[in-house]
C-alpha cells in the first residue's frame, strides 16, 4: 500500500490524515509548528460559532484521531523542502531541526491553511498605533480562560474592562486597496459570536458592529445574528469603519450611518478589527516547492472548481481546506474527508 | 362580501379613499433610470462611479461634513445611480461642488472608485444641465481667478472669495457666521492675509497680457 504525504496539521490536514489511515493507507503528516490544530489552537479559539460550543470539543477528537493512529507518522516542526518525481511516485525531502530525510509517496495532500490579515496596513484604523485597537484573533485569545487575560476582555492599554466596544467588519477583505477583493466568509459570524460572548461576560457593556453586509450564510449563522440583536441588544450599524483617532485620550471612530445618510463620530473604549483571511506564507511556500498553481490572491487553485475541487494543477497533488480560500471549520472537515476519498480512489486505479 | 377591489367599505363608509386623501404617498419612484449614471460615466473622471458598493467609507472620513452639513459623496453617487435627479438638484446642487479635493475618499475607497473625481464629474454633470443659473460656479470662479491674475499678477485670497460670492449672487452666504468664523480662524493662523502684496511694475505686464488676450 502506498504512503500519502499530508502537509499541514490544521483541522483539514488532520481530518484527511485520519480518514486515509482509516482506509488503510500509511500517512506522513508534516506540520511546521510544534503543535497540531492549526489556527484554532494557535489563537486559542475558545468557543466556536454558531453554537458557542467549546472549540476543544471539536479540535481535540480530531487531533486525538491522528495521534492515536499507528498508521500516521507525525513530523512536527518540519517542512517539505523539495519534491521530485511524478504521480504515483513522489520523492519528498522533509527537513527539521535535526536534519533531512527523504521518503517516497504515492500522493500528496496540501492543507496548509491561511494566515490572518495584518491590519497594520490599514493605517487609518490605527492598529499598532493605538493599543486598544485589537484584532478578532487577539480577542479569541482573551476570551479563553487559558489565554493571556484568563478569559477576561481587558483593554491592553490599562487592563480595564472596556464598556463600549466597536467591531469593524471586513478589515483587509472586500478591499481593493490592500489587494484582497474577496470576502473572508467567517468575519461576520465570528464578530457576532464575539459580541454575544462579550455581552454574556459584561451585560452592561455596549457592543457596536460596523458592517456593510452581514453575510450569514452558514448553518445557524442567521439565527445567531437574530439572537445578537434580540437577546443581547448588539447594535449593528450599516457603514464601513472609516477611521480611528484619539480624542481626549479616548478612541474615536468615524463611519457613515448610511441608513441615515450621515457621518457619525463615536467614542469607544476598544475597537476590534474583524481581520480577514489571507493566503499564508506556509501555503505560498508549499505552492512553490510543489510547483502547483495559485489564484490571484495566493490561494491554491483547483484543477476545476466545479469538477475537481480537490485536485491541484498537478496530477497526484491534492488540495483542501482554507489554503484554497476562506472557509469555516465545519466545511474544512468536509474538505478533509473529501480529499481523502479522492486520493484513495485515484491510488486504487 | 369581499370583492376584489381596492375599496374597503365598512358600515357603508368607504375607507381607503379617505386614507388616501389623508396620507400623501411616500413612494419615491416606480422606475430606476440609469440614464444619468451613463452620462456621468462618460464625463472626465466619472468612469469609476459604477464600482461603488455604498459602504460609506468616503463619507465617514470626508473632510467636509464637519463644515458643510449634508455633504455626502456616497449619497451623491447613489442618487445619480438610481436616477433621483430631482433630489440631486433640489437638495444637493449647492453641496456637490464644495469638495475640496483632499483625496481622502479616493485613497481609502475599498472598491477602487476615484471618489473625488466622481464627485467632480457629478458637479460637472449638474453644471452641464445649467442647474446653477446663468454662470456656473466653475465658470464664475475661473473668470474671477483669471481676472485677478491679469490685473494684479497674483491672487488675493480675501478679494477672490468676495468677488466669487458676489459674482454668483451669494454675498449673503459669505457673511454667514460659519463662513466668517472660518475666515477669522484662517486669518489668525496665518493661512490667509487681509491684503495681498503688490507685484512691482505689474501694470506693464498686465497691459501686454490684455492686448495679447484681446
Ligand atoms: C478569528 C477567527 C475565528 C474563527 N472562528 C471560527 C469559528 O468559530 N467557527 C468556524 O467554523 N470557523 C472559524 N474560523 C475559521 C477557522 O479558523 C478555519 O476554518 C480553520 O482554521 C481552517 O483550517 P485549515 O486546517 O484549513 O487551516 P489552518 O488552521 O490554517 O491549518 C493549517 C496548518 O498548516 C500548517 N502549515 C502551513 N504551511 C505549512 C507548510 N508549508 N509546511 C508545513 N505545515 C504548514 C500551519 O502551521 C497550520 O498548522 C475562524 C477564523 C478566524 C480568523
Ligand atoms: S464575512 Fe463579513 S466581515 Fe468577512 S469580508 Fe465577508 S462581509 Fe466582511
Ligand atoms: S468609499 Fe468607495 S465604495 Fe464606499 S461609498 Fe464611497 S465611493 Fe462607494
Ligand atoms: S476629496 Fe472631496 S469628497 Fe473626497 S474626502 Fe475630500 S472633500 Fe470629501
Amino acid at each position: 500500500m502506498k504512503t500519502v504525504l499530508v502537509i499541514g496539521g490544521g483541522v483539514t490536514g488532520l481530518k484527511a490524515a485520519s480518514e486515509l489511515a482509516g482506509m488503510g493507507y500509511n500517512v506522513s503528516l508534516v506540520e511546521k509548528e510544534d503543535y497540531l490544530g492549526g489556527q484554532v489552537v494557535k489563537h486559542k479559539y475558545y468557543k466556536l460559532a454558531p453554537d458557542l460550543r467549546p472549540a476543544g470539543d471539536v479540535i481535540d477528537p480530531v487531533i486525538k484521531a491522528v495521534e492515536s493512529n499507528s498508521n500516521i507518522k507525525v513530523h512536527k516542526h518540519s517542512r517539505v523542502v523539495a519534491v521530485s518525481g511524478n504521480a504515483p511516485e513522489f520523492k519528498a525531502k522533509i527537513k527539521n531541526s535535526k536534519g533531512e530525510s527523504e521518503e517516497t509517496f504515492g500522493a500528496i495532500v496540501v492543507a496548509t491553511g491561511f494566515e490572518h490579515f495584518d491590519p497594520i496596513v490599514k493605517q487609518e484604523y490605527g492598529y499598532g498605533r493605538f493599543k486598544d485597537v485589537v484584532t478578532n484573533s487577539e480577542v479569541e485569545e482573551m476570551l479563553n480562560p487559558n489565554g493571556p487575560t484568563k478569559g477576561e476582555l481587558k483593554r491592553p492599554s490599562d487592563g480595564k474592562v472596556p464598556k463600549k466596544i466597536a467591531i469593524f467588519q471586513c478589515v483587509g477583505s472586500r478591499d481593493k486597496q490592500v489587494g484582497n477583493p474577496y470576502c473572508c466568509r467567517v468575519g461576520c459570524v465570528v464578530s457576532t459570536k464575539q459580541a454575544i460572548e462579550i455581552k454574556e461576560k459584561c451585560p452592561d457593556s455596549e457592543v457596536y458592529v460596523y458592517y456593510m453586509d452581514m453575510r450569514m450564510f452558514g448553518r445557524g449563522w442567521e439565527e445567531l445574528y437574530g439572537k445578537a440583536m434580540e437577546d443581547y441588544e448588539v447594535i449593528f450599524t450599516r457603514g464601513r469603519g472609516a477611521e480611528v483617532t484619539l480624542k481626549n485620550q479616548q478612541l474615536s471612530l468615524r463611519a457613515e450611518e448610511t441608513v441615515m445618510n450621515r457621518p457619525i463620530q463615536h467614542s469607544v473604549d476598544m475597537i476590534i478589527l474583524a481581520a480577514g483571511i489571507a493566503a499564508g506564507d506556509g501555503t505560498i511556500d508549499a505552492a512553490k516547492v510543489l510547483g502547483i498553481k495559485q489564484n490571484d490572491y495566493g490561494f491554491l487553485a483547483p484543477k476545476d472548481d466545479f469538477l475537481s475541487p480537490n485536485e491541484s494543477s498537478k496530477a497526484g497533488i491534492y488540495i483542501a481546506g482554507a489554503d484554497k480560500g476562506p472557509l469555516d471549520i465545519e466545511n474544512c472537515i468536509v474538505e478533509g474527508a473529501a480529499v481523502a476519498a479522492k486520493v484513495a480512489s485515484n491510488l486504487k486505479n | 362580501m369581499a370583492e376584489n377591489t381596492d375599496k374597503m367599505v365598512i358600515d357603508g363608509v368607504e375607507l381607503t379613499g379617505i386614507w388616501k386623501e389623508f396620507l400623501p404617498s411616500r413612494i419615491l419612484y416606480e422606475d430606476v433610470t440609469t440614464e444619468f449614471l451613463d452620462e456621468v460615466k462618460k464625463l472626465p473622471g466619472g468612469a469609476t462611479i459604477a464600482k461603488c458598493y455604498q459602504c460609506g467609507t468616503c463619507t465617514g472620513g470626508c473632510t467636509l461634513p464637519d463644515f458643510v452639513d449634508k455633504f455626502n459623496p456616497r449619497r451623491f453617487i447613489d442618487l445619480v445611480r438610481r436616477g433621483h435627479y430631482d433630489i440631486l438638484v433640489n437638495e444637493n446642487k449647492d453641496l456637490v461642488w464644495k469638495c475640496v479635493s483632499c483625496q481622502r475618499c479616493t485613497h481609502r475607497c475599498p472598491r477602487g472608485v476615484n471618489t473625488q473625481e466622481v464627485v467632480r464629474a457629478i458637479a460637472k454633470f449638474l453644471e452641464d444641465r445649467k442647474v446653477f443659473g446663468k454662470l456656473t460656479n466653475d465658470e464664475a470662479f475661473d473668470e474671477v481667478f483669471m481676472g485677478e491674475v491679469i490685473e494684479d499678477g497674483r491672487i488675493d485670497e480675501v478679494k477672490i472669495v468676495k468677488d466669487f460670492y458676489s459674482k454668483t449672487g451669494r454675498l449673503k452666504d459669505m457673511m454667514r457666521a460659519d463662513q466668517l468664523s472660518l475666515g477669522f480662524k484662517m486669518l489668525t493662523s496665518g493661512r490667509i492675509k487681509l491684503f495681498g502684496g503688490k507685484i512691482k511694475d505689474w501694470k506693464k505686464v498686465s497691459q501686454r497680457l490684455k492686448e495679447e488676450l484681446q
